[in-house]
């Protein structure tokens, strides 16, 4: 008896040593890269830098608590470019701008996260009921945010005269611009919803062993649609804020944010096979992501190389994360 | 006793042939139906010049798509190709100067080689070819803006890749007729060895193929070699096209490849599909990106269009009854 109570011990024990460790990795890579650049760089560790680095890393934290909530699900999103386009586009043609007599102020901002939420929902009604994989799905629901943003701008561009939206951008509230508070509230919701609600506890079953929740009964399927739709809202929120920082609705506005949104979410200890992670390890993510990408910045190299950089970082992360596996996963596609 | 049971698959794959069918023709009725329907739209569509145009413009999307369906029949995807051809355009221009006529098979070789580093990483480290090559996309990009100093690199003397300008017989463009036989050779190329059936099983299961002693790894690594290779031949297209190369170039040509892709009928969860449909494929998404202005829609509904067509062709040509969870 004492042999086997021995036997079914160890491995749980391993199994919560390992969790801990994944826990604990992405904060203390985020310390250690930060004292490396600190060290190397009398620039960055200025009180004004590490300002610019959490306020830089506002609309990225937005995207990324979005995508948290899919890739805990097991599914992928990939169409955050896409989102953040057609609500950017919607917001700075629905606030005070130059192209028509529009002033909505607030209810303007609510339409274009709405926007976003109709695109997510789209992107979880085509893997639900059409069975689409969901990178497929959102490859396509991206191409037509685009589509739609381009539609808007109509060759001219909207900017914005909205004097709170372009305030958000410009204004301090101890220390940090009102973008990085919002950011820092939506970590908050999004933290909320993972843990208290039924929406963020399905999600990590979701991704943990769809089968099983499955065939206990619960109906899955809505909860895919509103997880994908939550996600939406986030990514329209993100557009929302890129316009306050641009002072303009741009199609481009959310070029790159899927990726590094991925990126962050990867190297904060989120699984892209699903069931672990979750927002508070995507912030954490996001920080470890734009302090990188600042500090090589500051240390001389040049900022072309970002891209680069994250792609080879998420690369290792999902190896990373795979290698304990390796010999049970015979076939990844 | 034999009776039913032979029976019972073949009432099966009765009931499933329709559909099956209806798949199968899909990329040549829409091809059928757009050139009709443009021939209405506008009686002058239908002439030598225009189509003349028109396959030049298919030429380097036939080249892509059809190098990334191998990768589509092992089950994966390779979304790295447009980045790889717009990095292959820089390197082109780059050398061009000063390896001249050797600069094509320079720049497809290293095109191979990126796509085979890409299909080991998938290989040996187990990781999704979508995060793969999403990674790759991320990084080829970076490359190519920090070699081309983010701008565009021109070509003076473009002497030798001039010769894909030329035309076959005075109407077929060389490019065209280039694609053509790359298509063939692939696919002549897969029928004569077993190859075909060393992808197919890859794709359809790939546990299966492995106890059977399919060299799964090494099949993928190759169809991650085939997919490089031709997007660095559909640089040398667009070099020759367009006089330059830039770091972004080829960047819009990734969602018209993979609608090329899914239009032609080839299943995304791999084993069902022909680098033939993705010529079809690819033709009919050229025809769409011309046809549009023709008929006065504006080119911003392109977009749209794309991501729909690829919705909407995957979920017909998914095979539904592989998978039970759909992430």
């Amino acid at each position: 008896m004492t042999v086997t109570a021995g036997v079914t011990a160890a491995p749980r024990r391993r199994t919560r040593r390992g969790a801990a460790f994944r826990d604990a990795g992405p904060p203390v890579a985020l310390v250690v890269i930060f004292g490396i650049f600190a060290a190397l760089s009398p620039q960055f560790r200025s009180v004004d830098n590490v300002q610019n680095i959490v306020d830089a890393a506002a609309v990225l934290a937005v995207v990324t608590c979005g995508i948290t909530f899919v890739l805990m699900m097991g599914s992928i999103d990939l169409s955050a470019a896409g989102v953040m386009g057609a609500a950017a586009l919607t917001v700075s043609l629905l606030v005070a701008n130059n192209r028509n007599d529009n002033d909505f102020g607030l209810l303007g901002i609510l339409v274009a996260v709405l926007l976003g939420c109709a695109f997510g929902c789209l992107s979880g009604l085509a893997l639900v009921l059409l069975k689409v994989p969901s990178f497929m799905a959102t490859l396509g629901v991206s191409a037509v945010g685009l589509g739609v943003a381009t539609l808007l701008f109509a060759g001219v561009q909207p900017n914005i005269s909205d004097t709170m939206l372009k305030g958000w951008a410009i204004e301090r509230f101890l220390g940090f611009s009102y973008l990085t508070w919002i950011a820092a509230a939506c970590v908050l919701v999004g933290w909320l919803v993972q843990r208290y609600t039924r929406l963020g506890r399905y999600a990590f079953a979701i991704g943990g062993a769809e089968e099983v929740l499955t065939l206990s009964g619960v109906r899955v399927k809505p909860y895919k649609i509103a997880v994908f739709a939550l996600a939406g809202a986030f990514y329209g929120l993100g557009g929302v804020m890129v316009t306050s920082q641009l002072g303009a609705g741009l199609v481009q506005a959310g070029d790159g944010y899927d990726f590094s949104a991925i990126t962050a979410a990867v190297v904060g200890g989120t699984l892209l096979t699903g069931g672990r992670g979750g927002v508070l390890h995507s912030a954490v993510g996001v920080l470890l992501v734009m302090v990188l990408t600042n500090g090589l910045v500051q240390v001389g190299v040049s900022p072309y190389w970002q891209g680069g950089v994250e792609g080879l970082i998420v690369v290792a992360a999902v190896a990373a994360a795979v290698i304990p596996q390796r010999r049970r996963n015979q076939v990844v596609k | 006793m034999s009776i039913p049971v032979a029976l019972q698959p073949a009432t099966v794959s009765a009931k499933a042939r329709p559909a099956r069918r209806l798949t199968g023709f899909m990329p040549i009725i829409a091809l059928a139906v757009l050139v009709a329907a443009l021939t209405v739209a506008d009686p002058g569509f239908l002439t030598q010049r225009s189509l003349t145009a028109a396959s030049r413009t298919a030429a380097p999307l036939i080249v892509l798509a059809a190098g990334a369906t191998l990768v589509v029949l092992c089950g994966g995807i390779d979304l790295s190709i447009a980045a790889l051809a717009s990095l292959s355009t820089v390197l082109l221009a780059l050398w061009l100067p000063d390896l001249g006529g050797l600069a094509t098979p320079v720049v497809v070789l290293v095109a191979t080689v990126i796509g085979a580093v890409q299909g080991t990483a998938h290989v040996l480290l187990r990781i999704p070819s979508f995060i793969v090559t999403l990674g790759g996309l991320s990084i080829l990009s970076a490359v190519a803006l920090v070699v081309s100093g983010a701008g565009t690199v021109r070509v003076v003397d473009d002497s030798a890749v001039k010769w894909l300008d030329l035309y076959v017989g005075g109407y077929v463009p060389m490019s065209f007729a280039v694609a053509v036989v790359v298509v063939a050779l692939i696919a002549l190329v897969l029928r004569v060895t077993p190859l075909h059936s060393w992808i197919s099983a890859t794709g359809y299961s790939e546990s299966a193929a492995r106890l059977a002693g399919t060299p799964v790894d090494l099949v993928k690594v190759g169809a991650f070699c085939v997919s490089g290779a031709c997007a660095g031949l559909a640089a040398v297209m667009l070099v020759s096209r367009q006089f330059s190369g830039g770091p972004t170039m080829a960047d819009n040509l990734l969602l018209p490849a993979v609608a090329a892709i899914v239009v032609g009928g080839t299943a995304i969860t791999g084993g069902h599909g022909s680098v033939w449909r993705s010529l079809a494929g690819a033709l009919v998404v050229t025809l769409l990106r011309v046809g549009l202005p023709i008929v006065g829609v504006p080119s911003a509904y392109e977009q749209i269009l794309y991501g729909v067509i690829i919705v909407v062709a995957v979920a017909l040509t998914l095979d539904r009854s592989r998978v039970s969870i759909i992430k």
